[in-house]
């Protein structure tokens, strides 16, 4: 098999489960952690790509980092707002939250 | 020797990320789930290895594995149930219906791009020369300098708002 296929092949099976783990999980945390390996999918192609390819190898590999520096902020902040969200709601289940009576 | 030995590290490193992932979305203990994430970025820092970019493969062991799940870890302890299922997500019969159409809605999508990639694949070229550290610094400070300052700048907008958001105001009276 061609090598750029297996990386990508990899790469689609990190997208495949984190779609999967994003809908099927019941909790934020268990979302954020899906989130993260949808982003690792993205960054193992991004590198594949600029590795195997004619392409610029440098911007591949930038690219994959800025990915990991946004993924470090995007933790920082979801983790706040599980944070915030479960001390108004008193759960961190995505279904159960809601601040409406009735 | 390289032409036995790559496909053999490629099985172990998919392996890793297959099951570690696996482990990621379907364990019931989230700490169980973050120990398979955290095996997952140790399989992708493997095959960051395998493509000759050692770099990459450091700075995923050392963003990821010591920053990011460090953080998901806290946030796994800070937020536990009242209730009693500390850090556990809760089973039921309407899981398996949730269960299966998150497989059919997640898979689906891959199985196209798949199928997408499979048609239209490119012919790969041998591996390059590695890149040195010096030759990525010099393309990050020279003409994407743009970028990394960009960079910064979102990292530093997302620490204030994690402050500014978990930040309790005193109740006056």
């Amino acid at each position: 098999m061609n090598p750029l296929s297996a990386y990508h092949i990899a790469a689609l099976c990190l997208l495949g489960i984190g779609l999967f783990g994003l809908l099927s999980r019941r909790t934020l945390i268990g979302m954020l952690i899906s989130v993260e390996l949808m982003l690792n999918g993205a960054g193992l192609s991004l590198v594949a790509s600029a590795r195997l390819t004619p392409a610029i190898d440098e911007l591949g590999q930038l690219g994959a980092l800025l990915v990991m520096g946004l993924a470090a902020a995007e933790a920082t902040l979801v983790l706040a707002i599980v944070l915030v969200a479960h001390k108004r709601t008193g759960t961190s289940e995505g279904d159960e939250m809601s601040l409406m009576r009735g | 020797m390289q032409h036995v030995l790559a496909p053999i590290a490629y099985g172990i490193y998919m392996i890793l990320i297959l099951v570690g992932g696996f482990l990621a979305v379907r364990s019931p203990s989230l700490v169980r789930a973050l120990l398979g994430l955290i095996t997952t970025l140790f399989g992708v820092a493997g095959m960051y290895l395998l493509m000759a970019a050692p770099f990459l493969a450091l700075m995923q062991i050392l963003i990821y594995v010591g920053a990011v799940s460090v953080l998901i870890f806290f946030a796994i302890m800070l937020t536990r149930d009242p209730r009693g299922e500390a850090g556990r997500e809760a089973d039921s019969h309407t899981d398996r219906k949730r269960v299966i159409q998150a497989a059919v809605c997640g898979i689906l999508p891959a199985v196209v791009l798949g199928t997408f990639i499979w048609k239209h694949r490119i012919a790969a070229l041998p591996l390059k020369a590695e890149v040195g550290l010096d030759k990525l610094g010099e393309t990050l400070a020279g003409p994407y300098a743009l970028a990394f300052e960009l960079i910064s700048v979102v990292l530093v907008a997302a620490m204030i708002g994690a402050v500014v958001l978990s930040f309790e105001r005193r109740k006056s009276g």
